[in-house]
């Protein structure tokens, strides 16, 4: 089997002079690349078969990180830029006492389906898995330039990277999208057909903000991929009359599963909550009770350190989701809700026992929740409601800086509200059935 | 209008740090977004993304200055 880094030699040998990476001011072609890529390889020449962890950027030396990592026979783990030092060093002495299995690439962190943190072991085999799904389910071409504008420690931009090198395309990698200016930049690189990955926040600010500007790209973008969390059916049917000729995929993916399945929901029926057919290496099985379960290459190898964790979520080459959905009679997929207390917030999932467990480290904290409440942009945001102690008030931003110390930044809520009790069951849990139905 | 604004965006934005001098480097795309829908909102002007420049959302003396730019404009 030819891991991606087979496919980056083959590239540089096949297109030596074609530009592999735009950043900026910066293009990398496939020759300097893999150059770099090979040169870099070598600091990691103590590390085969040991978990490499570093921070994740936006730029072409991630990709020359990543890939050099994997060429020295180690495991790459990106970590979000953003996670505070403390945690970074647990987990880097954390990883360096595990055996990894053989055939491993990359360690994804994420809270996924289990409802805490944890690391999710992904194979060579599953990213060259992913790479096919992509370019069968949605058309990625050697011609293609891809935008890459999210964090590439989430498997919704990671795995953009994937059939773009096996392909020999073009990455044209951006910060974010804060300064949309930049975007728009991007898409004026000079090429016949580009495509990127949206979460559902950057659709809303494109068509409330920039819906004219966007429409004037409506030839040259060849197809936007939505995932991470359901995109509103207003912003929907607001991209398909913007761009009318543009494929625009919602997709079923995980970092546990890969990458499923895909909807080209601009086919003039635009439908609300499909997910379209299985890719080429995926199986959905709806199980009795109405979750989504998947089976295929693209499935992780299970999370690192934890095999009774792994056992509760990959049984029988299958992984188990705590999504609820059902098939079609055309055999696609439609989601429907989550039957646990995660919440996803714009393609990251958050357990908010996490957040409370911060929250409550406070003094002046007497007893709190995180919910998920409606949010104009976002669809839905991360809120905590907060009992304070005796005679205090609650300070939002105290709160605030004080969880963005304790966790990823993704896991500190928008929105804060001072009540004075938290509803509880009969037993004294939280009752989050009560504020999911409230 | 100065404490105004502030006074809007800390409760919308409470990590952010409206005292700062490089507000832009600070803010993700959502708090970006989050300016413009409620600066638009409270003020019935027309925000667009293409104003959000880092020059535009320097610092909020910078936002103060863009939202009276555009409220001049709409007068005009």
């Amino acid at each position: 089997m030819m891991t991606l880094e087979d496919y980056l030699a083959q590239d540089a040998r096949l297109y030596p002079d074609k530009a592999a990476a735009v950043c900026g001011t910066e293009t990398c072609s496939y020759s300097m690349l893999y150059e770099r890529v090979c040169e870099r390889a070598k600091e990691y020449a103590d590390s085969k078969g040991k978990v490499v962890l570093f921070r994740a950027s936006q730029t072409i030396d991630f990709l020359v990180t990543y890939l050099a990592i994997h060429k020295a026979g180690a495991v790459a783990a990106p970590m979000e830029k953003g996670t505070p030092q403390e945690l970074f060093d647990e987990l880097g002495k954390k990883l360096s006492s595990y055996d990894v299995p053989e055939g491993i690439a990359d360690v994804l962190y994420t809270t996924g389906t289990t409802g805490r943190s944890k690391g999710v072991m992904i194979s060579h085999r599953t990213i060259i898995a992913d790479a096919e799904n992509l370019i069968a389910g949605q058309g990625f071409s050697h011609e293609l330039v891809f935008i890459i504008n999210g964090p590439l420690n989430h498997i919704g931009s990671l795995s953009k990277i994937f059939p773009m090198i096996v392909l020999g395309g073009t990455l044209y990698i951006i910060e974010g999208m804060k300064d949309i200016n930049l975007f728009f930049h991007a898409l004026d690189y000079p090429c016949e057909k580009m495509a990127t990955f949206f979460v559902p926040a950057n659709v809303r600010i494109l068509t409330q903000f920039s819906a004219d500007k966007l429409a004037s790209y409506a030839e040259k973008i060849d197809f936007i991929e939505c995932g991470g969390a359901p995109l509103a059916h207003a912003d929907m049917i607001d991209l398909c009359r913007l761009l009318p000729k543009t494929r625009l995929y919602n997709t079923y993916a995980s970092t546990e599963t890969g990458i499923i399945s895909t909807y080209n929901y601009n086919d003039g029926r635009c439908l609300v909550g499909c997910l379209g057919k299985p890719m080429p290496h995926s199986r959905i099985i709806i199980t009795p009770e109405g979750h989504i379960s998947c089976q295929g290459d693209t499935l992780m190898s299970g999370y690192i350190g934890e095999p009774e964790l792994t056992a509760t979520v990959l049984r029988n080459d299958t992984v188990s989701m705590a999504d609820l959905g059902h098939i079609d009679e055309e055999g696609m997929l439609h989601i429907g809700g989550r039957q646990d207390d995660v919440i996803n917030v714009g393609g990251y999932k958050v357990a908010p026992t996490e957040v409370e467990d911060a929250a409550l480290l406070l003094p002046d904290v007497k007893d709190c929740i995180c919910i998920s409440a409606p949010h104009p942009i976002t669809g839905n945001a991360l809120k905590l409601l907060v009992v304070m102690a005796d005679g205090k008030t609650l300070n939002k931003r105290e709160v605030a800086l004080h969880l963005k110390q304790q966790l990823e930044i993704y896991k500190v809520p928008m929105l804060y509200e001072q009540v004075t009790t938290i509803e509880r069951t009969y037993n004294g849990k939280l009752n989050r059935k009560f504020y999911r139905q409230s | 209008m100065k404490e105004e604004i502030r006074t809007i965006l800390e409760d919308l934005l409470p990590l952010v740090d409206f005292d700062s001098d490089f507000l832009f480097s600070e803010l993700n795309s959502l708090d970006v977004t989050t300016i413009l829908m409620s600066l638009s909102d409270k003020y019935g002007i027309k925000l667009e993304a293409l104003d959000a420049t880092p020059k535009n959302l320097k610092t909020l003396d910078s936002i103060v200055a863009l939202v009276e730019r555009k409220l001049q404009e709409k007068q005009s």
